[in-house]
């Protein structure tokens, strides 16, 4: 065994200084590139939505894509103050279900506005059964990046730090998948996308004091 | 805490650190060995003295390699800590992986059997048993366990004013107790 001694000595020795936004870079590092590599996935695999240029002037496709973007910012945010020791996750839980709630509200405010023939439609499209797998594919590089970068941080809540660094990376996820999917019901992102994120998020829970122990 | 081992001496060393500056951050090491030494043998009653030489060793290394989770503009002394009590946490576990439950027990665990918690109801513990068997019984009911005077005395057979009485007595002989230096 070391002396705790030489201990000491080594750490000097090896002392560099560390910029102020060392983390902030890292986190940045860790998503933009992984985010890329999921967007180019989406496009060469799967392939934007046909109707695009029309979708891009109605709300639903904005909502939807808001939905998820704001998901993946809030649960960004909670990872990088969870990424430090004295870090809390503050009022994630809150804030999630207040965007959910808020999307329950558009949900339902479609559906009222709609004839009850368009329902099935509205609910589940064409394209319920598949889209949390999608969701949770595209997600996958995202939570990859996120590990990187948990990895050579200091987390304390593993299961927790895991399991919203999974929410993060599957919005980001639904994000770029809401750019091929071509579904315009409300109900329909409410549920199947938010069981895609939540999907990633068990994921992350599940690997978290795995992976991110240190 | 001497001065020495202050939040505003540790924090002054580790922006020094972070900067580069090698013999602050030898300083810093050298303080925070002291203060980990003081900190893990009051939680590991048990341990080796290996043991804790390790769970030392590792928080510092700890420390150099996560040190850019260190946000400037918060406490030092309040991160370091989280770094020293997540790793003793760690060691409890185990290498291979107990339930992570044990780790957030430990949490209550810590505060509830502090040194200070656990001295603290010890003394109480040793005054009462000073007193009469009766007064004993009332004040630990209504002072310590915080029942009503009207449960203990229908508990314990007496009336209300019995019960008041004796709570009052008891409190006096205890204070007397005590500025007699007991």
């Amino acid at each position: 065994m070391r002396k705790t001694d030489d201990i000491i000595d080594s750490l000097v020795d090896d002392l560099k200084p560390v910029p102020r936004q060392a983390l902030l870079l890292r986190f940045a590092l860790g998503i933009l590139p992984a985010l890329a590599v999921s967007l180019v996935l989406m496009v060469t695999v799967a392939g934007l939505r046909p109707d695009l240029s029309q979708a891009l002037s109605l709300p639903v496709f904005w909502i939807k894509s808001g939905y998820n973007a704001l998901l993946a910012i809030t649960a960004f945010l909670t990872v990088y103050r969870l990424a430090r020791p004295d870090g809390s996750k503050g009022h994630f839980f809150e804030a999630v279900a207040a965007i959910f709630a808020a999307m329950a509200v558009v949900a339902v405010a479609q559906l009222l506005r709609s004839p009850a023939e368009a329902y099935p439609v509205l609910i589940l499209g064409s394209s319920a059964l598949h889209c949390p797998f999608l969701i949770f594919a595209f997600a996958l590089p995202v939570f990859a990046g996120n590990v990187w970068i948990l990895r050579r941080a200091a987390p304390t809540r593993l299961r927790l730090t895991g399991f919203i660094s999974g929410v993060a990376a599957g919005a980001a996820g639904a994000w770029v998948y809401s750019w091929f999917c071509t579904e315009n019901g409300m109900p329909f992102v409410l549920i199947w996308y938010s069981l895609g994120i939540l999907l990633t998020g068990l994921l992350g829970s599940l690997l978290g004091p795995r992976l991110l122990r240190w | 805490m001497t001065t020495a081992h202050s939040e505003e001496a540790l924090k002054t060393l580790m922006l020094l650190s972070l900067n580069g500056d090698e013999v602050a951050y030898r300083h810093l090491l050298n303080a925070l060995r002291v203060l980990l030494v003081g900190y893990y043998s009051r939680r590991m009653g048990a341990a080796t003295k290996a043991d804790m030489e390790d769970l030392v060793q590792e928080t510092l290394l700890a420390l150099h390699t996560r040190r850019s989770t260190y946000d400037r503009e918060r406490p030092f002394t309040a991160w370091f800590f989280s770094i020293a009590r997540y790793k003793l946490i760690d060691h409890h576990r185990g290498s291979g992986g107990r339930k992570l439950a044990e780790a957030e027990l430990g949490e209550e665990i810590e505060s509830d059997f502090s040194e200070e918690a656990v001295t603290a109801r010890m003394d109480v513990e040793r005054l009462l048993d000073g007193l009469p068997a009766k007064q004993r019984e009332l004040i630990r009911r209504v002072k310590l366990e915080g029942q009503s005077v009207a449960d203990t005395a229908s508990r314990t057979g007496q009336s209300e004013s019995a019960v008041k009485v004796g709570i009052h007595r008891g409190l006096k002989a205890l204070a007397e107790k005590l500025r007699g230096g007991a």
